[in-house]
């Protein structure tokens, strides 16, 4: 079960064109920074990998937060891609499918609700929630993205939103699903998330997933001294069509599943996932949790299914770990790779675990028209993409 | 393909806990909003709701009910955190459980997937207190402070992912998990989903359905200052599809299915409780706090469910209908339903036990299983005055006897998002 991809993009850490953010992937960039929108002195983590881009303005601000503009910029820009390729769906045939991370109530909005409440004395309303913004709710409605980009499109088909670190993967397997079944014929799916929020990096730094360093000591997914990821944050879109669609970008088949841990999956989980989509691939793109252990145990388990020589490459690395926006990423960024006839390089790889896969350290140029990519998240979730590039 | 079946229905309504307390209320046309009593609710515009008869959802009342599937410690362990304070993922649990129990689920089940439903994280307004920071007439959060970072995860916010990361625990199991977020669709969609996964093949078994509580200071002040609930404080400020309807009354709790192939479910010896027959899904592209007005997606969505069940309008016995009760879903819903279905039997039980947000598409689809248990179609609470705007067969405030082989349930999201099921009578 595929689709072919006619139009994408993407607001990454690493730039806002999928051009522009490819080139620098392959040039070994990666976009960690200890500038972030707020004050993280005296976080344990004090890294992230923000988009550096405001939205633009919006007649949708009212209604959606900082991310949520993204996602609708990659979403707007990804069909524009698609109706230049002669896409014209619209209506019932047009589905759209949304991966969102990031359903949290943002205290930012709400501080004149909580700053006089005492709730042992009671009367919350008259101390502060009666001046919620009537649109509060709005804004933490959890498919108001969806919802304005159908009306934007007038996208009338089936689709859903789903939550999650996995949803992107879960929302393209839906996607797939659908048009799969003849329900549409063009599928919009869209995701995003932001990892760089105050309680979430308390959160996962907490966790131990997060790197607790500085910029200088930073170090690399599968780096024998790594020491936790760099959470990020992005918003992809891609437009999806039944296989045989000309002058498509990809193809790509997704997969998810859980293994009811309360932090990350098993390596074995996640090799499970990989195995209902990899074919003979010799590139894989890691989950890049940069932390010994866990790096370890995933090299094993997916050199069990693709040998010990398959190509082990870290997207994460360069663009932080991007949760729910994550596997569409991911999708865009080995395709775009793989139409360039090359493999990215693990960013800041210095001294490579022991281990099965060979990590990939500089750009290569590579014959490979395939490739599988991995990401994983709390609780014990797995998500996989696998990236079909179209030959010459 | 597979038949998808029900084997299993749990739910947690402000009828109490249990599937059987809620038909039985149901059946008796009884109804259960009434005054907020688990938090101060005095002050705020609305408050009234269709509470779980529950004051504190902690582990002493979890015990009851979940048997000793979770481990003491671990049931300690969540109550230490803070988490159970939020409604939803108790009730979740329980219903689950019951839909487990019911089903004959045992160890054997581990590889079942979770399909499941979830309203937004709620926020603990008491943990904010001693992390708010006032400079000039600033007020920020300090998360940074000793205090702030060594509060476990679940304080100022339950991540809404913890019911369906509990169940997985509790009940071992091993299948990918899908959380729906579609609003007030989302538990509608996630039955649906269940369904497609047995129809193609690509699970055995699937844990679906939905939990949510808005009814905290929080839930209830954000959908006060939207406007959605009735202005009225009375027990009966849901009336759908009457004329004087003037709002919504929220509600809580959940409701969980098993769903598996009816070859594997009769060659087990379990009895299907009800035929997932079939479902659709559209999207409004309209408005995001209102329905298209003349129903053309939520007809298109009802269409399309009644084309993958392979039956005509006239095999629907009965609309379990969305329902609001506000002014402008209701004759939207009412035009959609004529045109598609003409005179069949419409109901809400949004009047008796409020509305679930994203858990009202699971609650109704087990109020639709009641037609099957004992021919009685659920009426509207506080429907007394027929709405010429809203032209269909509503049944009253009391239930209807009737027996009838297929029945169809509508769900509308805020954002314009519809999805239907359709469930037939079991084998």
């Amino acid at each position: 079960m595929s689709a072919d991809v006619i139009g994408w993009a993407w607001r990454t850490p690493l730039g806002d064109s999928v051009e522009t953010a490819t080139s620098r992937l392959l040039a070994g960039e990666r976009a960690a920074t200890d500038k972030l929108r707020f004050e993280t002195r005296t976080y344990a983590c004090r890294l992230g990998a923000p988009i550096l881009s405001e939205p633009r303005r919006s007649r949708h601000a009212r209604f959606l937060r900082r991310m949520g503009l993204f996602g609708l910029e990659a979403a707007h820009e990804a069909f524009q891609q698609a109706r230049a390729h002669g896409c014209d769906a619209s209506g019932e045939r047009l589905g759209i499918f949304c991966g969102y991370g990031g359903l949290r109530a943002h205290w930012d909005d709400m501080m004149e609700a909580l700053s006089g409440q005492h709730l042992e004395q009671g009367g919350t309303w008259e101390r502060g929630l009666k001046r919620i913004h009537p649109y509060w709710m709005l804004k933490h409605l959890s498919n108001n993205a969806h919802a304005l980009l159908a009306a934007d499109l007038s996208a009338r088909g089936d689709g859903a939103t789903y939550g999650g670190a996995t949803a992107g993967a879960q929302a393209l397997s839906a996607a797939i699903r659908a048009l799969e079944a003849g329900s549409i014929d063009v599928a919009l799916v869209f995701a995003y998330d932001s990892l760089l929020e105050p309680e979430t990096l308390v959160d996962l730094a907490a966790r131990g997933a997060t790197t607790t360093g500085d910029l200088a000591s930073l170090v690399a997914p599968y780096d024998v001294h790594a020491r936790g990821f760099v959470p990020g944050e992005a918003a992809a879109a891609l437009v999806l069509q039944r296989p045989g669609a000309s002058g498509a970008l990809a193809s790509l088949s997704a997969a998810d599943g859980a293994d009811g841990h309360t932090s990350e999956p098993t390596a074995e989980t996640l090799a499970a996932v990989a195995s209902r989509l990899a074919q003979t691939d010799t590139v894989v793109d890691g989950s890049g949790r940069a932390l010994p252990a866990l790096d370890a145990a995933e090299r094993t388990a997916l050199a069990s299914l693709l040998g010990e020589s398959a190509r082990l490459t870290a997207v994460q690395a360069a663009f932080g770990q991007m949760g729910a926006a994550t596997t569409l990423v991911q999708a865009i960024a080995l395709a775009s790779c793989l139409r360039r006839g090359m493999l990215p390089p693990i960013s800041g790889l210095r001294e490579p675990a022991e281990g099965p896969l060979v990590p990939v350290r500089e750009p290569v140029r590579t014959s490979a028209r395939s490739a599988l990519a991995l990401s994983t998240g709390a609780p014990g979730l797995a998500g996989a993409v696998h990236i079909r590039s179209p030959s010459e | 393909m597979s038949r998808a079946v029900i084997t299993g229905c749990g739910v947690v309504s402000a009828f109490g806990v249990g599937a059987r307390v809620f038909w039985d209320a149901l059946s008796e046309g009884r109804a259960a909003v009434g005054p907020i009593r688990h938090f101060d609710a005095s002050g705020f515009p609305t408050r009234v709701a269709g509470e779980v008869p529950v004051l504190r959802t902690d582990g002493a009342w979890l015990r009851e009910y979940l048997g000793g599937r979770l481990p003491e410690p671990v049931l300690q362990e969540w109550e230490a955190s803070g988490a159970l304070r939020d409604r939803k993922i108790g009730f979740g649990w329980v219903a689950a459980l019951e839909a487990w129990h019911q089903a004959g689920c045992g160890e054997d089940a581990s590889d079942t997937w979770l399909s499941m439903a979830l309203g937004l994280e709620q926020a603990f307004l008491e943990d904010f207190g001693p992390l708010l920071r006032k400079e000039g007439a600033r007020t920020s959060i300090d998360w940074a402070t000793e205090q702030g970072a060594s509060l476990p995860q679940v304080r100022f916010r339950s991540r809404i992912d913890l019911c369906a990361d509990g169940l997985v625990r509790m009940l071992g199991l091993t299948g990918p998990v899908v959380p729906h977020v579609s609003a007030c669709a989302a538990g509608t969609l996630s039955v649906a989903h269940a369904a497609s996964l047995i129809e193609r093949g690509a699970a055995t078994r699937v844990l679906c359905g939905a939990s949510d509580s808005m009814v905290n200071p929080l839930g209830l002040g954000g959908m006060s200052r939207l406007g959605a609930p009735s202005p009225r404080a009375e027990p009966d400020a849901c009336r759908p599809f009457d004329r004087r309807r003037d709002g919504l009354a929220m509600g809580e709790g959940a409701a969980m299915f098993v769903v598996e192939s009816e070859e594997r479910a009769l060659a087990r010896g379990a009895r299907p409780l009800a035929r997932i027959l079939g479902w659709g899904s559209t999207q409004d592209a309209y408005k995001t706090t209102a329905p298209l007005p003349d129903g053309a997606m939520a007809r298109r969505a009802m269409q399309q469910a009644l084309r993958r069940a392979g039956l005509a309008a006239r095999d629907i016995g009965y609309v379990n209908a969305h329902g609001t009760g506000t002014p402008l879903n209701d004759p939207a819903e009412a035009r959609a339903i004529r045109e598609v279905l003409q005179d069949v039997p419409v109901s809400s039980i949004k009047g008796a036990v409020g509305h679930l947000m994203a858990a009202s598409g699971a609650i109704e689809a087990a109020a639709c299983l009641l037609p099957f248990q004992s021919d009685c179609l659920p009426g509207t609470a506080h429907h007394r005055e027929r709405d010429p705007e809203c032209d269909i067969d509503v049944i009253g405030e009391r239930p209807r006897e009737a027996r009838v082989d297929a029945v169809l349930s509508n769900s509308f999201g805020f954002g314009g998002q519809n999805a239907t099921v359709i469930l037939g009578r079991g084998a």
